[in-house]
Formats: structure tokens, C-alpha cells, sequence
């Protein structure tokens, strides 16, 4: 994966509304294949740059390519984008609607009857097919819009805030969907705060905070950046004091550790035996990514209010 | 795939629009009563002949008193009449049911007015007194000047055909005026119909929540010009219906509708007026699509847009204030103004064009000024629909849509 060329390059992109500055300077990369990760909490900029990556929004500084350039509708890659507002022509047939959409993503209009009336039988809507979307749930709105965005089978599916709004059976069948697009080849660009999620698809993330990157790379390489690792230990004896660990608890048989400064895990365990405790188990742990973004988030609130 | 998708776009909006009962309800409401209309002038001109047979049938008795001395007694006998011995008498006869009426001719007729009395059958039915006395005046002067055509030629029937010229050529008159205000007509027929459906054409997707995902699919000029061209079609459409029953009424029931017998073949179409029609018309509805679709961009919904909606189709209807100079004086400052705003200018410019009153070069500028604003307003248009649509539930400012 690491070897693969960048889909998506964003390069000291800026974005202002009037005196607002909503994006500082933001430079990341997706590669070709991989699922990533945009990850921020409301208003810090995630669907600010969505939009100007795909023209939506003209940057007020740096470039946004996909493929090499700039985006354009019509023009190259074939795109799935699930915005973050969610609409169809509403007075319009369910047919009609994926129709169309079949056809502007460049679709005939027989491969796109034929695929809108095979995925509503998928998903088990094929006796809504001639009536109009107002008349559907919410629900199954849904997944109408689900259809639409992959029905081109698309090189960069771009997911904004996806399972927002989505009940837990949609939620699982727009899951399904990722991976089946994954399979197929697909770049997935994944923009949530959902962390459960990223730690479950995505192979790199970038985090970001009032239009500025916080962290980026792998979900390991940002745990290991931003969360410091515990140790869960199963032991005999008493635990010494180091400048390496701060002990979080202290049991009679069973601690944590969280490693500070740094230190190594290897260095701390063979620090603890030479001690002459007895270890029977040592297992570094990770924080997860939403108690690192918690902590992000959180200690910067209270620095801010500070 | 651009053109591809253009033909997309006209064809789903088009479509969308057709298969809509509302649309074909207000498409076919105007044809309808027409229709009805023409039958019950039909009936009615039908059941006004065998009135008019019946009255002319009718007898009634009647009395008279000439102080013109112009009444020719023959005429009256033949209709049974008799003079009474003063109005008095006559007006007796009349209440006391003797006779049906009694007519009172004045000393001067032309100068006073004839007095009819009769007894009460209606209004409609009244009218048949006058008309059987003011038929005895006439026809007794007739055989008093002895010429049926000096009678004629007296009472006004006279006919008069004026031929003008133009440049040493003979000029169209009002042959070449009904051809080439017809582009007026089309003009207002389509602005007036389908006005309100330009302005809601791109709040649509904007209402529908829908923007993002045609933003990342069509580029936005093919969608604003395939829905462009979609209202064009559309409009053409309604026209055709429209025109259809004064097509079929003329062509088939003229003489029951009562309708003039025109010669179309009089009719002149002057290549310099109908080129000038034909542009101001397009440059015309370009401009006030391309409004009306960036107004639909900038504002949140069509209540919010509604204000703007009215003062641009008050703008089609600002010419006509100034009708009369327009086709009289077109060097006036008021002329001069409606013919160069924007706005007022496809109107005041079809107008002065149909006039004659519009030289060439004045139509060109016009022709220019129209096609290149509409060229701006419909770029304007797609930036706003591109920049604009996606603040859902807010209206863009002035200084918005010129940084985005």
C-alpha cells in the first residue's frame, strides 16, 4: 500500500470566507487503493475540504488534484460522493432518479435500469421502483442514495460523515457496501468522528483541528504519535519507580503503565525483571483513537478556556 | 460526455415537467376555455340568427309623428304603420295597448334624438323598435337623395386604402407590423408562462438538498443551459398548444365565430424586421432565463425570491406606459431609456421594431447589448448556482457572489 501513487494530493490548501480563516494550511495524500480517513470534530474544516477538492469550493490558497489535477465533473475519474447533505428530486420516481444519475456518471440508460432495479432488489425495495422518493422512508431514501453514489462503480468514493442519520441496518449495509467497493479497487475517503469506524476500515487517517493537521498516517503510527502506550501487567512483587512509566494502578497482581517520555516498551520490561520482579504478562496497549481524540479535542478546550 | 450529459439534463427536465398532471393541467386550462368559449359564441351567433329571423318575421303595430317631414309615408304603409294625430295621442295608443309602438321623430333627427315608446317585452326584445324605426329614416332619406350609393357614401361607407413608401419601395403597413410583433407575443407568452418555472429551476436541487451531488457529476453550465433549453422546448410546446384552438376555430369555423377574413397572403415579412424580431426575442428570454435562474441560485426559496420575481416581470410590462411614444416619437429620452435598459429593452425594441420606428443600427446595439448581458448573467448564473446553491437555507449576499 505504502508503495502505491497518490489519488488525492492536497498541498498547502487555505480556504477563507471573508475574514474567516477555516482552513490554515493543510497538505495530506491519498493513495491509489487505500482507505482513508478525514477525521475532526464539527467546524474544523473536514467538509470545508471535501468541497474544495472536488470544485465545489474555489481554495483560496495551494492545490487539490485528483489524478494529477483538478477536479472536473465529467472529465476523468469516476467519482461516488455521499455528501454530508443528503437530497434527491423528491417528486420524482425512485426509477427516474437512478436512472438519471446512471446516465450524467456515463452510464446508457439500459446499464442504468438494469443496475438500479438490480440493487433495489438487493436491498429489498424493488416494489418501490415507480413511485415517487417523497414517499419513501427516510430509511429508504437511504439507501436510494447509497445506489446512486456507487452505481458508476467509482475509483474514489467519497463518504461524508456517512452513517450520520442512518439507522443501524442502513448503517451496516453502507459498511457492506465500503468493503465491496474495497474489493472491487475502490479509494474510499472516509470524513467522520465516528473513530469505531476508522479504526475498523481505514488504513491511514488524518486528524484535524481548526483547519490545521493534528496527526497523520497509519491509525498505528497516530496512536503511537498522540497516545501514549499502557502496559497491562500481571506480576509478583513490588513495581519500582522510574522516570520511564508513571504507574496508573498499582495492584497486587495486576498494574498499568503508561509509558512516558517516550521510552521504550522492550527497555521498560527488561528494567521491571532486572528488578527482580516476576512478570507472567506484559501486553503494551494502544489508546483507541476516540480516546485520543478526546484528548486532543479536550485538552485544547482547555487550553483555549485556560 | 458533455454534450452527452446536456442532452441529459434537457431531456430529464423535460420529461420531468411533462409527466406532471399539473403542468398539463395549467397547459390545457387556457385551451379548454377557449374552446368552451368558442362553442358558446357558436351557439350563440346560431341562436342569434333565428332571433333575428324571428324578429324580422315578427310583425308589430305602431304609430308615428313626423315633425322632419323626411318619413316617406309609402315605406310606413308597407309596414303597416299609421300616423298618430300628436305625440300625445301616439304615447295614448302605446299605454292603452292599441298599438305595440310609436315613434317620435324630431324636427332635426340628426341633431335631436327619435323617441320611441313602446310596450315591454324585455330588454332584448325592446331593441327591435329602434331598429324598425331608425330603418324607416333611413330608407325614406335614401329615396329622398335617389342613390343608393350617394346614401352609402353619406352615412360613411366610404373605403380607403393607403399605400406608403419606404426608401422608393412600397412600405408593409400593417401587413408587415402583425408579423413581426408576433415575436412580442411569444415573448410574453413564454416570460408570463414559464417565468415562475425558471426562477424555481435551480432552487429545485437547492430545496431537494440535491446540489452536491450534480455539482460532482455535471458541470454546472451544461446543467444550467440543458434546463435553458428544456424551458425553451417547453415553451414552444405551451405556444403550440395555446395557438392550437385559434387555428382549428379559423380554420374551421370562421364564419360561425365571426372571425375577419384575413388574407395572409398580404401579410409581409421583412427579412431586416423578422431577423431583428427573431434576435431580440432569443437575446430577450436568454436575459430574463439567466436572471431568473441566478435569482432561483442566490435565494433560499421562491418566497424569499418572490419580491425580485415581480419587479423583473414588472419590467416586461414598463413599455407599454410610454405605448404611445414609443410608436410615435421614438427619439424621446423615455424611449431612449426603455430601448437600452436591459430590461425594458426586448419589449421597447420588438415594439419600435414592429412600428418601423427602430433603424438598423440601433437594433443591432440592442441585439449586442441583449446577447452579451445574457452571455454575462448566465455565466453569473452558473457561478452562483455552483458557489450559491450549496448554502441550503440562507440567502447569498452581493459581495458573496462577486468573491466566491
Amino acid at each position: 500500500m505504502s508503495g502505491a501513487a497518490p489519488l488525492v494530493e492536497i498541498e498547502h490548501f487555505g480556504m477563507d470566507f471573508g475574514k474567516k480563516n477555516v482552513i490554515r494550511d493543510l497538505s495530506f495524500e491519498i493513495r491509489a487503493g487505500e482507505t482513508f480517513g478525514l477525521l475532526g470534530s464539527n467546524g474544523s474544516g473536514k467538509t470545508t475540504t471535501i468541497r474544495a477538492l472536488l470544485g465545489i469550493y474555489l481554495p483560496t490558497r495551494g492545490t487539490l488534484k485528483i489524478n494529477g489535477r483538478a477536479f472536473q465533473p465529467e472529465n476523468g475519474i469516476r467519482l461516488g460522493y455521499l455528501p454530508e447533505e443528503r437530497g434527491l428530486y423528491k417528486k420524482e420516481s425512485v426509477i427516474d432518479v437512478m436512472v438519471y444519475f446512471g446516465k450524467l456518471k456515463g452510464l446508457s440508460r439500459d446499464a442504468a435500469y438494469k443496475w438500479s432495479v438490480n440493487y433495489l432488489e438487493q436491498v429489498d425495495l424493488s416494489d418501490k421502483e415507480k413511485i415517487s422518493v417523497d414517499k419513501l422512508s427516510s430509511g429508504e431514501q437511504q439507501k436510494i442514495q447509497l445506489g446512486v453514489t456507487i452505481m458508476n462503480n467509482p475509483d474514489l468514493l467519497i463518504l461524508d460523515e456517512p452513517t450520520k442519520g442512518f439507522d443501524p441496518v442502513n448503517r451496516r449495509l453502507l459498511m457492506n457496501l465500503v468493503d465491496a467497493q474495497k474489493k472491487l479497487g475502490s479509494t474510499v475517503l472516509m470524513v467522520t468522528h465516528q473513530m469505531e469506524e476508522v479504526e475498523r476500515l481505514c488504513d491511514r487517517i488524518i486528524l484535524l483541528r481548526d483547519g490545521v493537521s493534528r496527526a497523520y498516517g497509519t491509525v498505528e503510527e497516530v496512536q503511537d504519535e498522540f497516545g501514549s502506550v499502557l502496559i497491562h501487567l500481571e506480576h509478583q512483587g513490588r513495581i519500582p519507580h522510574s522516570d520511564k512509566y508513571m504507574i496508573i494502578e498499582d495492584g497486587e497482581s495486576d498494574s498499568k503503565l503508561e509509558v512516558v517520555g517516550g521510552a521504550n516498551s522492550a527497555d521498560i520490561l527488561r528494567d521491571l525483571i532486572e528488578s527482580g520482579m516476576s512478570i507472567s504478562k506484559f501486553t503494551p496497549m494502544r489508546k483507541s483513537l476516540d480516546d485520543i481524540f478526546v484528548e486532543i479535542y479536550g485538552r485544547e478546550e482547555l487550553q483555549k478556556e485556560g | 460526455m458533455a454534450q452527452h450529459n446536456l442532452s441529459n439534463v434537457v431531456a430529464f427536465e423535460i420529461m420531468r415537467t411533462v409527466k406532471k398532471k399539473r403542468f398539463w393541467i395549467g397547459m390545457l386550462a387556457m385551451p379548454l376555455m377557449i374552446v368552451v368559449i368558442f362553442a358558446l359564441v357558436i351557439f350563440d351567433n346560431s341562436h342569434a340568427k333565428s332571433t333575428q329571423r324571428a324578429q324580422k318575421n315578427a310583425h308589430f303595430t305602431f304609430e308615428y309623428f313626423d315633425q322632419s317631414n323626411l318619413i316617406d309615408t309609402n315605406i310606413v304603409a308597407k309596414l303597416k304603420g299609421h300616423t298618430a294625430a300628436s305625440i300625445q295621442d301616439g304615447i295614448a295608443s302605446v299605454k292603452s295597448g292599441k298599438v305595440d309602438a310609436f315613434f317620435s321623430y324630431p324636427a332635426h333627427p340628426s341633431k335631436t334624438a327619435t323617441t320611441i315608446y313602446g310596450k315591454d317585452k324585455g330588454v332584448f326584445e325592446n331593441g327591435k323598435y329602434s331598429s324598425v324605426a331608425i330603418v324607416i329614416l333611413q330608407t325614406s332619406v335614401q329615396e329622398k337623395i335617389g342613390s343608393a350609393e350617394l346614401s352609402a357614401i353619406e352615412r360613411g361607407g366610404i373605403k380607403s386604402t393607403t399605400i406608403t413608401y419606404k426608401e422608393g419601395v412600397v412600405a408593409g403597413g400593417i401587413n408587415a407590423l402583425i408579423p413581426s410583433m408576433l415575436f412580442l407575443v411569444v415573448f410574453y407568452i413564454i416570460i408570463i408562462l414559464l417565468g415562475n418555472q425558471m426562477l424555481t429551476s435551480t432552487l429545485d436541487e437547492k430545496e431537494n438538498r440535491v446540489t452536491e451531488m450534480i455539482l460532482t457529476t455535471i458541470n454546472p453550465t451544461n446543467l444550467i443551459l440543458g434546463k435553458v433549453v428544456s424551458l425553451f422546448t417547453l415553451g414552444v410546446l405551451q405556444m403550440v398548444i395555446f395557438a392550437l384552438p385559434f387555428i382549428v376555430g379559423y380554420s374551421f369555423f370562421k364564419s360561425e365565430l365571426h372571425l375577419p377574413n384575413i388574407d395572409f397572403s398580404h401579410l409581409v415579412f421583412d427579412p431586416q424586421q423578422m431577423t431583428l424580431g427573431a434576435l431580440m426575442l432569443l437575446g430577450g428570454f436568454a436575459l430574463f432565463t439567466g436572471t431568473l435562474v441566478a435569482l432561483g441560485a442566490a435565494m433560499p426559496t421562491a418566497k424569499d425570491a418572490g419580491p425580485i420575481f415581480g419587479g423583473l416581470i414588472t419590467m416586461i410590462f414598463i413599455p407599454f406606459y410610454a405605448f404611445s411614444l414609443i410608436a410615435s416619437s421614438p427619439n424621446a429620452l423615455i424611449v431612449r431609456i426603455f430601448s437600452y435598459f436591459p430590461y425594458s429593452a426586448p419589449v421597447t425594441g420588438m415594439l419600435r421594431n414592429g412600428f418601423g420606428t427602430l433603424p438598423l443600427w440601433q437594433g443591432i446595439i440592442v441585439i449586442i447589448e441583449l446577447w452579451v448581458l445574457s452571455a454575462i448573467v448566465l455565466r453569473l448564473a452558473v457561478r452562483l448556482f455552483r458557489y450559491g446553491s450549496i448554502e441550503y437555507s440562507r440567502k447569498l449576499s452581493i459581495r458573496e457572489i462577486f468573491s466566491a
